[in-house]
């Protein structure tokens, strides 16, 4: 039943002619580019900020009440300026992409969510308060007076929905829900950010017709709803039914790891760098509901692709029985776990079980350097090294080496490597001696990839020489 | 290079907010000129309520109830543009100037609103636009106050019938 790469023979990359690739311009390009989105978001919030300043929002400020009322008005903006930057940041802005990778802008995400619930919360209380003040009212009477209007009904819900989105998504909490319960919840906050709209158009008048300030809001919440639309929900599927993938095989490399090969139209409008992951869904009775975010495994030859998994969770299990022509939705590529962050002339690669197969694609598309290229994978057992034979010839063609670490961790010291490495003294030093000027591409669980990476960070790598693509093991 | 990122952010946000903060020193011009745009805004079509009446809002030139019918009422009823007292409120003055066509209302402008304190202004740019609507639609002066700009409401209603009781 197999008519996959593997029985096909995959091709080794084509020798290309140009070794010097201008790392250090690209490098200073992302850098860049990063550091730009980080001053775009402090920037924008306090411009937010200056456009109520300017409109002579704190020169009103005759009472106590008053000042209580233009701290919760500040807040509100502050914090609606942060929720739309985090739509932003979670809308796969392939510019955002290029630049510091999706995971490193989702990182940037989770940070926001507290403070910005903070600030939600910090309006809400202030805004209560100063009003009753001013109105002469206590706080119930005043929450009274505020529901008797309709934008503010839709804001208390909002608020709701936003408590629901964050409270749902701290760490504890998390772990008790399935991920796509989790995700349902989350996107209510579309929602939520869009329920609160009215209330701040219409109510306050500090965003009043005819204000810049109102002029601002419109622009950003077009912007970032605009950008979400497009780029989270349009673009994958007109992507989907473009290249219109199929599973033709699914090939068992172990008790519970298989390759999925998919077949696909014009495979190479897709742009995909080796390393890269995509988030794919089959359309088969069991799977449909479950999306997987898995890397691709090989570089696409024709139009075939692969993709190798291990039944780790509870959706992965069932990808085994997929059947020949069942239709499989994706979205990206995405990432910067590949080709497009190197900075260094050398290529390190260490692995930990399945966390080989985003090396094996990146392997496949490096080019010849003229640096070193070493390769060392982790396993507890032979039967966990998976694509060896791959990975291996991969790396000879490289002129490298791929080293496997092989046996149970070390259970006294908390090292990265097996116990009779560290017993011998291996390092990431003595297996790759030139690490200093190398990028260091590290995947595998999230604990074991931290540790290799403080390691790198010990001997003096530089955070951008250090590339990390985790997983939950 | 994050340091360069946080130090950047840091700075441009602190250049932005001090920079308002020190150019909000003039709020006065600012408030009057938002004032003039939102009235202005909220009465399309009104000819004679040009913004530059309402941003001179407070100089006192139309103090008192200086009628300035700007035609005759014809066949009993009242046609014209009737401006209303001047009713003060704890929070500011309140005037309002209503356009009459056959002894109907066609038209409210609000010459002057609440002011006197920060939220004032916001609550009036409110409530001015709700007051019209329910005028223009019951004809009269009899409607509700808006809740929540209780002394805006009574201002601008009370003004408004000073207005219609000049027009006869």
């Amino acid at each position: 039943m197999n008519t996959g790469i593997a029985e096909r023979g995959w091709s080794l990359p084509e020798a290309a002619s140009a070794p010097s690739e201008d790392y250090r311009s690209a490098l200073r390009r992302r850098l860049f580019a990063a550091d730009l989105a980080v001053v775009l978001c402090w920037a924008s919030t306090a411009g937010a900020v200056a456009l109520y300043l300017l409109s002579g929002g704190v020169s009103q400020i005759h009472s106590k009440a008053d000042a209580v009322t233009a701290l919760g008005i500040i807040a509100g903006l502050a914090g609606t300026n942060l929720i739309l930057i985090m739509l932003l940041l979670a809308a796969r802005i392939p510019w955002l992409d290029r630049a510091v990778g999706q995971d490193v802008a989702i990182g940037w995400h989770r940070r926001l969510g507290k403070p910005v619930l903070y600030l939600i919360l910090a309006h809400a209380a202030l805004l209560t308060l100063g009003y009753a003040a001013t109105d002469g009212l206590d706080v119930v009477g005043e929450t009274a007076a505020f529901l008797s209007n309709r934008d503010m009904i839709l804001a208390y819900l909002a608020l709701a929905l936003l408590l629901a989105v964050v409270v749902t998504s701290l760490v504890a909490v998390r772990r008790k829900f399935p991920y796509e319960a989790w995700h349902l919840i989350h996107l209510l906050s579309y929602a939520a950010v869009l329920l609160a709209l009215p209330h701040e158009l219409s109510y306050g008048g500090v965003l009043a017709a005819g204000t810049v300030e109102r002029i601002y809001w419109i622009a950003l919440y077009l912007l970032a709803y605009g950008a979400a639309a497009w780029y989270r929900f349009a673009k994958p599927l007109l992507l989907s039914l473009r290249h219109d993938f199929r599973v033709v095989s699914v090939e068992r490399l172990a008790p519970d790891v298989i390759s999925i090969h998919l077949r696909g139209r014009e495979l190479g409008r897709l742009g995909i760098a080796g390393g890269q992951y995509a988030t794919w869904r089959f359309w088969s009775a069991r799977n449909w509901w479950h999306s997987h975010p898995l890397s691709f495994s090989a570089m696409p030859h024709g139009d075939l692709l692969r993709i190798t998994v291990r039944g780790a969770g509870s959706g992965t299990a069932g990808l085994a029985g997929l059947r020949r022509g069942t239709r499989v939705w994706f979205e990206g590529p995405y990432g910067l776990f590949s080709r497009h962050a190197r900075s260094a002339p050398n290529l390190a690669l260490v692995g930990a079980g399945i966390g080989v197969t985003p090396l094996r694609a990146l392997l496949e598309d490096s080019r010849h350097s003229g640096g070193e290229t070493a390769l060392l994978v982790r396993a507890s057992d032979e039967s966990q090294l998976y694509l060896w034979e791959e990975l291996h010839t991969l790396c000879e063609w490289h002129g490298g080496t791929a080293f496997a670490d092989v046996g149970p961790r070390s259970r006294a010291t908390s090292s990265w490597l097996s116990a009779d490495a560290v017993r011998r003294g291996v390092s990431l030093q003595s297996v790759f001696p030139r690490i200093l000027h190398s990028d260091l591409y590290i995947c595998g669980p999230g604990p074991w990839a931290e540790l290799v990476a403080q390691e790198a960070k010990a001997l003096g790598l530089e955070d951008h020489q250090i590339h990390l693509e985790r997983f939950d093991s | 290079m994050r340091t360069r990122a946080v130090l950047g952010g840091v700075f441009s946000s602190a250049a932005i907010l001090i920079g308002a903060w020190s150019l909000s020193g003039a709020p006065k011009a600012v408030h009057v000129a938002a004032a003039a745009t939102t009235t202005g805004t909220t009465t399309p079509g009104s000819g004679t309520a040009s913004s530059g009446t309402s941003g001179s809002a407070g100089s006192g030139s139309t103090g008192g109830a200086s009628p300035a019918p700007s035609s005759t009422a014809s066949a009993g009823k009242a046609s014209g543009t009737y401006t209303g007292s001047v009713v003060s409120t704890q929070y500011g003055n309140v005037q309002v100037q209503v356009t009459l066509s056959q002894g109907k209302i066609t038209d409210v402008t609000a010459l002057q609103l609440t002011d006197r304190e920060g939220r004032s202004v916001q609550i009036s740019n409110y409530a001015a636009p709700i007051l019209r609507q329910e005028v223009l639609t019951a004809q009269s002066a009899s409607v509700d106050t808006v809740s929540g700009a209780t002394y805006t409401s009574e201002g601008y209603l009370t003004s408004l019938q000073a207005a219609l009781d000049q027009a006869g």
